[in-house]
């Protein structure tokens, strides 16, 4: 088995005069949660979106699970969370989860799983509602269960924690870490900081490259700041020194 | 303070509008385009009317006066050539001009037989056959009147039969397809059937695919193992059910709840409504890909089915178009529902009989559903 979940090798992508993404390399191991860490605009979820098989980049290749993307085989065993709601409001919280499920190919196993994805986003006892009727932080929830339900190997959640209040976000990163004793891949983007500390690896993104990778704790230790929001900013500075 | 809100929101409205293009492009093209082709449309010369006349009438010898022999039916016909600039008249074969009349391309014929002239003068009374073709009724309405002036001016101009007793004047009429029965809405009831079954599944599928791409809902679901003509395979599958039970309704609704006159199927025509709904199906997921907005979708509609229902002879036949707008009638897939739908209703044709119509609208349908393909592929890999 390759021991990479996602390996992404000098990739570029531009929209039109904006450079996206300046030949940036990753390799994420597997049973890991990897955040990507980067102001707007920094092309965070460009990355996310070539990784799902959603974009077609410039140059360079994505590799996920070993194989090349875009491959619609392999799509069935990745989890999206896009980073607005993206269900089907008139329908049910259940029947959203069955679609997602039927679209990776769970069928008949789809009950139990939808059952079981239910309990861990704490949503049994509104299987039934209108997705429409849910709050906001409910509705994320739900977003997120459609992500997890057919069980994928690779979970990717564009800021999954946006607008989720702090206890469901505690929530959220308890499901992620017992998912990685799973033995599932994650990766999460964010632009908070305090979040980061969370993830077993981070790369600092801004403006389509990679500025620093490595844990938390390696980070702060190169860095010699005190928190990653200074030690983001010191690794900009190195970098625009450089250049 | 009011005043400054309302100019701050006016301004608000004119920066959103005019920051977004296509709108723009939409509000001031689409006006002009319909309109242009309306113009041409609606200014077009009433379309001429084709009748052929067997002139079999051997005439009649008058023992009255001077006059010697007399043709009633020749000078029918030369009366009738004159009264009508839309009216061609054309001497035929009986056989050619039955020929005709089945393929469409003449709109009546008036029999005239050997003793026409004679019966006349013994009873007083003239009697002219007329069949009509029968799909426009607009035809009767036109050709019978002028009939009858002309045998009146035929009459008038013998002295024999002169004003001591206008003579009656009989139309025995019959129809090839149709009756006399037929008025203007069964004419136009097939086509209405056609455009209503295309606009409202085409205003369905547009609005709600734009919906799905502006909820997020079609990105993730691209992310997943789904392939892109599953989902408009699939798009199709689900809008053809509401699309069945409309057109089901619409085609009752038409036949039992407007009386209207059908001879043909009325599962010929639900193939044909069918067909007409797959295809709005995939137009509608097509054009929606164009539209960044709602306000961008609902500029399409008045477009699209304006330009369908104008130029699909619907409302204006075919043939009498100006030149340029011709192959943009035989563009329009609505163009080929309309003839089918005419023919099954009117002359009551079946599923074999329309079979170069049928193959045209799949043709169409597995057309756009390959563009349709194309283009959310495009959108959804970029």
């Amino acid at each position: 088995m390759e021991p990479y979940a996602v390996e992404v090798n000098n990739l570029h992508k531009r929209f039109g005069h904006i450079h996206a993404l300046r030949g940036l390399s990753v390799q994420i191991e597997r049973g890991i949660t990897y955040g990507l860490l980067g102001p707007n605009g920094a092309g965070k979820t460009t990355l996310i979106r070539a990784i799902v098989g959603l974009l077609r980049p410039d140059a360079g290749t994505v590799r996920v699970l070993g194989h090349p993307m875009p491959d619609k085989r392999l799509m069935a065993r990745i989890g999206y969370m896009t980073q607005n709601i993206a269900l089907y409001e008139d329908l049910t919280v259940r029947q959203n989860l069955a679609f997602f499920a039927a679209m990776a190919g769970v069928v008949s196993r789809a009950r139990q799983q939808i059952d079981e994805v239910l309990a861990l986003v704490e949503l049994s006892d509104r299987a039934d509602s209108r997705v429409r009727e849910l709050s906001g932080g409910l509705q994320r929830r739900c977003s997120l269960a459609c992500a997890l339900v057919h069980r994928p190997a690779l979970v990717v959640l564009d800021e999954p924690t946006v607008g989720v209040d702090p206890q469901l976000r505690v929530q959220f990163w308890e499901h992620f870490h017992r998912l990685n004793a799973e033995g599932v891949t994650l990766i999460v983007s964010s632009h908070v900081m305090d979040e980061a500390a969370r993830c077993h690896r981070l790369g600092f993104l801004r403006d389509g490259e990679l500025l620093a990778e490595g844990s938390a704790v390696d980070l702060l230790e190169r860095s010699g700041c005190a928190t990653l929001e200074d030690a983001f900013l010191h690794f900009a500075e190195q970098v625009a020194a450089v250049s | 303070m009011a005043a400054i809100r309302i100019a701050t929101l006016a301004r608000r409205v004119i920066l959103q509008l005019l920051a977004d293009r296509r709108t723009l492009a939409l509000i001031l093209i689409v006006p002009i385009l319909v309109l242009t082709i309306a113009g041409a449309l609606i200014r077009l010369e009433p379309q001429g009317v084709r009748v052929a006349v067997v002139l079999d009438d051997t005439g009649v010898t008058l023992s009255v006066g001077s006059r010697g022999a007399v043709n009633l039916g020749e000078r029918l016909v030369a009366g009738l050539s004159g009264l009508n600039a839309h009216l061609a008249i054309e001497r035929m074969e009986p056989d050619t001009a039955a020929a005709l009349l089945e393929a469409g391309e003449i709109d009546a014929i008036v029999r005239l037989p050997a003793d026409f002239s004679a019966q006349a003068v013994r009873t007083r009374s003239l009697t002219i056959p007329v069949v009509y073709e029968g799909s426009n009724p607009a035809v009767a309405r036109l050709l019978g009147p002028l009939l009858t002036r002309a045998a009146i001016q035929a009459i008038a101009s013998l002295s024999v039969i002169d004003t001591e007793s206008v003579p009656e004047i009989v139309l025995d009429a019959t129809y090839r397809y149709g009756s006399a029965e037929f008025d203007q809405l069964d004419y136009l009831a097939p086509v209405l059937i056609g455009l209503f079954v295309f606009m409202f599944v085409f205003i369905l599928t547009c609005v709600s695919f734009l919906r799905e791409r502006l909820a997020g809902t079609l990105e993730r679901l691209q992310a997943t193992a789904i392939r892109h003509y599953e989902i408009i395979l699939g798009y199709m599958l689900g809008f053809a059910v509401f699309a069945l039970v409309q057109a089901l309704v619409i085609l009752l609704f038409t036949i039992y709840g407007l009386r209207v006159h059908t001879v043909g199927s009325l599962a010929t025509v639900f193939v044909v409504e069918l067909l007409l709904a797959l295809l709005a199906v995939n137009l509608g997921v097509f054009l929606s890909t164009f539209a960044r907005n709602e306000f961008q979708v609902v500029q399409f509609v008045p477009l699209v089915v304006l330009l369908t229902a104008f130029l699909s002879g619907a409302l204006w036949p075919i043939e009498a178009m100006p030149v340029w707008l011709k192959p943009l009638a035989w563009l329009m897939p609505l163009t080929y529902a309309n003839f089918a739908l005419r023919d099954v209703m009117i002359k009551g044709f079946g599923l074999v009989d329309i079979g170069p119509y049928l193959l045209a609208l799949a043709g169409f349908a597995v057309l756009f559903v390959l563009i349709a393909s194309l283009v959310i592929r495009r959108q959804a890999v970029s």
